[in-house]
């Protein structure tokens, strides 16, 4: 049985290791064409296996919700992939699944992103199905219904996740009332208030195919492709507004604790703050920081401390997840009720020891060799490179990101990770979400909020 | 399909992302006979090599699979082959703990390792220049275990069955399914071993069970990427050819007796949504035709949204989110078909399991169409073609048909599915999902909340069952 997977800490995890840098030999050979309506094309080709990819990004993520309406962007990509005007949505499904294309619409933070693969012999026809549900799409009523029932019944059985309910207090904590305020799945609540002309209406006003942001990856050629879209997706022409960064409002000075009462064997952690956007220009010293902080795996200072040495979990990671506006630094873990003080304490100890001291000459050295070399494993699969091309477009990163990348990291020194441990861990201002069975995890505040401040927690 | 989800247990919790994907995507070869390419060698001390070129990225990945997973286990000391996972990492005579990953990330490459019921896998993914450093560090821990901080690892181990097991519903009461329809096969026990095993287990006991099932006779090599084969091939040869067997292995001839009637189990554990899992006992794919038969009626029965369950069951009567069937024919021994959902607020199990039965019932009395068929096959077609796009994914495949006895079964495959007719689908569906053959397993919500002052106590667990044909699963 596949588990639902916790949304949440699903792509948390996923986006933890950064895109580096690609070599020549394998080059993605990048071709960037922009379309009459508007849209922008990037083709890589490869023709190995008879497949294509492709990956459309809309400015129509939940950054889009607007106040009150959580959970509309999700709604609404949902919504959009139950048929088009012509077809309904089991005939739509029927296609879709005849071919064996494999073929979705979602919606993250900062953006929506609809794609699929297909066998190449079905590329021309499950274009032209994706094609139509985000030019034309059906928004039946019927449909509509059946997809907010979905939404909620879905967060209702995310809430049995101490994961998920934990990140969204921790969404909340941070980011209050302000779009990174809540999940894309919006709470049960303020889904079920969604009316069927909120998700016509989010449609009409964010779902602008002339500034959609299109890869294409795999088995194609450019010029054939980039024919298709032009006469398959005409839609909507003209650029969706700037949206102005969002006003958060400030933490509490010290330790924000919030402790979430449920009956669970492990103590759900989530300790963190603001962090960055995605064009911080110190996103790379930062990235080799928290390599060394969390998010380097077994190599990490957290891995190593709180499970390797201590036994106290099976997982535990921090990462910058540097989205569009600043997004949250976080540092997750579980670990039995028990031991919950302790484990918190070790992650607040090493984030104070990140600030103090420059890290070694071996730990540098390290986490740059891996950013740089595992960059292949990130372009590997079509998919991978699809997603790759849009974070390339998206992020302003340039065609030639890939080449330049390895210097952006091998220049960043001892000195700098000091400095970006400095400027951008807050341990003594965090907050701390625990979803916890409370009278086992006992969560002794005093005692953390001293550590956090550095003072007498024992190092 | 995604049965063997369940039964795999890891040891970073970011592979099991990777594994869903890759079980979403099922098989992963091409018609053209992807066995063609691989270039194979039995060393000297027996240990079985599988090399295939891959050109499309600068990339390789480097597996070593163990023919040893809970199916080899005992009574008693359930989890030992995953627990020995885990110690794996944590050193050699030469190396001390976790050194193995960091020297791994310090080339750039990524590894870890998993347990399933039938066989363990350690990967290392790498940029094709540094395949050399997970060759010899894999010998070397095939050679020279020697593990440092058993307690703290056994102590992760425990933390780990606590988040997928303890909080995770599902995930219980997949377990205490499995547990009443395997009476005597060790299939009876969960990968991650019963919590009380976990705690007895001893280093000791780690150490025998290394020295007799992870001896190069007992290992399948399977590396590719992009690199020359013959000279990979070379390398591996010299790095494992000196390593020397341990003790023969010995045969796990349980064969799990037929059932003779329908089981159910109740599960009372900490959850607000009532969920059921019923499974059915069927052949592997050692059986031929029903094994493929099968996995079409899977396909039928739950893939894609067009699918019959999720039509009626999601689209239609609205009772849950999702729903999962279907069974893996890789399976060593005999496994089960399964169906998994979880309700939505409001909906009784039993509802549920009426739509579900009325939908085996379909299947049983009329053939399904011409289109519904191929529809069926396209499918399994198309993501045959998807799966080969991992290196890592072809490796596996490789890996676990060498383990089932010949790698080049992996061609067998697609042609096995495109054999099936709609008369072999309800033949099977008439010989194997009947209520003689059920087992069903009904999670019982107990509250997320806690119940005034719980203390420390068990969240959940607590089993209670009921018209069970034996009691062995009570212990």
């Amino acid at each position: 049985m596949i588990p639902r997977m916790n949304w949440i800490l699903k792509s948390i995890l996923a986006s933890c290791l950064v895109l580096a840098a690609a070599e020549s030999a394998h080059a993605l050979d990048i071709k960037r064409m922009t379309l009459t309506n508007g849209a922008t094309l990037l083709v890589s080709e490869n023709h190995q296996l008879p497949m294509v990819t492709v990956a459309i990004a809309l400015d129509a993520g939940s950054l889009r919700d607007p106040p009150g309406k959580a959970g509309l962007a999700m709604l609404t990509a949902g919504s959009v992939n139950q048929g088009t005007r012509e077809l309904s949505a089991t005939a739509f499904d029927e296609k879709v699944d005849f071919m064996g294309s494999s073929l979705f619409v979602g919606a993250d933070h900062d953006y929506a992103t609809a794609g699929f693969t297909a066998l190449k012999r079905y590329e021309k026809e499950t274009l032209g199905l994706l094609a139509g549900i985000l030019s034309s799409p059906g928004l039946r009523d019927a449909d509509i219904d059946r997809k907010r029932a979905e939404q909620v019944a879905g967060i209702k059985a995310a809430e049995e996740e101490p994961g998920y309910i934990a990140a969204v207090a921790f969404a909340k904590g941070l980011y209050g009332d302000t779009p990174y305020g809540h999940l894309t799945t919006g709470t049960s609540d303020s889904v079920a208030k969604l009316s069927n002309d909120d998700v016509r209406n989010f449609y009409r006003d964010y779902y602008r195919l002339g500034s959609a942001v299109i890869a294409v990856a795999g088995d194609v050629d450019a010029s054939e492709v980039k024919a298709l879209l032009e006469k398959s997706l005409p839609g909507p022409g003209g650029a969706v507004g700037a949206q102005p960064q969002p006003t958060v409002p400030a933490l509490a000075a010290g330790l924000d604790i919030k402790l979430i009462d449920r009956n669970v064997q492990q103590a759900n952690v989530m300790l963190g703050f603001i962090g960055i956007a995605r064009s911080n220009p110190d996103y790379y010293k930062i990235q080799v920081m928290n390599y060394i902080l969390g998010g380097g795996m077994f190599a990490s200072r957290l891995m190593k401390t709180v499970r390797s040495k201590a036994g106290l979990a099976y997982h535990v990671s921090s990462i910058f997840d540097a989205r569009k506006f600043p997004g949250p630094f976080v540092a997750v873990l579980q670990t039995k009720n028990q031991s919950a003080n302790e484990a918190i304490k070790m992650v607040l100890q090493q984030m104070r020891q990140m600030q103090e001291s420059p890290v070694s000459d071996p730990e540098l050295d390290n986490a740059r060799k891996f950013l740089v070399g595992s960059f292949p494993l990130k372009i590997d699969r079509q998919e991978q490179i699809a997603e790759f091309m849009l974070k390339v477009e998206l992020d302003g990163l340039g065609l030639d990101y890939a080449e330049r990348y390895p210097k952006l990291i091998e220049s960043v020194t001892k000195q700098d990770v000091l400095e970006a441990a400095r400027k951008y861990l807050h341990p003594d201002d965090a907050l701390l979400v625990v979803v916890a069975n409370q009278h086992a995890a006992a969560i002794n505040t005093a005692m953390l909020n001293q550590t956090a401040a550095g003072a007498g927690g024992g190092k | 399909m995604s049965t063997i989800l369940s039964r795999k247990s890891c040891r970073a919790a970011a592979v099991i992302w990777a594994a869903l994907l890759f079980c979403t995507l099922a098989a992963g070869f091409a018609r053209a006979g992807i066995a063609d390419g691989v270039k194979t060698k039995t060393l000297s001390n027996g240990l079985r090599v599988l090399v295939l070129e891959n050109h499309k990225a600068p990339v390789a990945t480097f597996n070593v699979f163990y023919h040893v997973g809970s199916r080899n286990e005992q009574f008693g000391r359930t989890g030992i082959s995953h627990l020995l996972e885990h110690l794996m990492f944590r050193g050699t005579k030469k190396y001390g703990p976790d050194e193995f990953s960091n020297i791994i990330q310090e080339n750039g490459g990524m590894d870890n390792a998993y347990t399933t019921a039938d066989y363990t896998c350690y990967f290392v993914n790498i940029n094709k220049d540094h395949l050399d450093v997970p060759i010899s560090l894999e010998a070397d821990r095939m050679a020279n275990f020697a593990p440092q901080g058993f307690e703290s690892e056994r102590a992760v181990v425990i933390e780990e069955r606590r988040m997928r097991t303890e909080d995770k519903p599902e995930d219980a009461l997949d377990e205490q399914t499995r547990a009443a329809a395997f009476v005597e096969h060790p299939y009876h026990w969960p990968v991650i071993g019963w919590m009380q095993d976990i705690r007895r287990l001893t280093l000791d006991d780690v150490y025998a069970y290394h020295s007799i099932y992870y001896s190069p006779q007992n290992a399948v090599i399977v590396t590719v990427g992009d690199f020359k084969a013959d000279q990979v091939m070379k390398q591996i040869e010299e790095a494992f050819s000196g390593i020397k067997n341990g003790p023969k292995p010995p045969p796990m001839p349980i064969v799990e007796p037929e059932q003779r009637g329908e089981r159910r189990i109740e599960l009372l554990h900490a959850a607000d949504l009532p969920a059921f899992q019923e499974g059915f006992h069927v052949p592997n794919f050692k059986a031929g035709s029903d094994a493929y038969a099968l996995e079409v009626a899977g396909e039928v029965l739950a893939d894609g949204k067009s699918s019959r369950l999720y039509r009626r069951l999601v689209m239609e009567k609205r009772m849950v989110v999702d729903i999962n069937a279907g069974l893996d024919i890789r399976s060593f021994d005999p496994d089960l078909f399964l169906f998994a959902a979880q309700m939505r607020p409001g909906v009784k199990t039993e509802d549920a399991l009426a739509e579900v039965d009325r939908e085996i019932a379909e299947l049983r009395d009329h053939l399904v169409s011409a289109d519904e068929l191929q529809k069926a096959k396209n499918l399994e077609a198309a993501q045959f073609v998807f799966g080969q796009d991992s290196v890592f994914n072809q490796a596996m495949w490789l890996g676990i048909y060498e383990l089932l006895g010949d790698y080049r079964q992996v061609d067998a495959y697609l042609p096995g599915i495109d054999k099936v007719t709609a008369a072999d689908v309800q033949r099977v569906v008439r010989k194997y999902l009947v209520g003689d053959n059920r087992t069903t397993g009904v999670l019982i919500p107990t509250g997320m909340l806690p119940k005034g002052a719980m203390g420390g106590g068990p969240s959940g667990g607590q089993v209670r069952h009921i018209d069970l044909t034996t009691d062995e699963v009570a212990r």
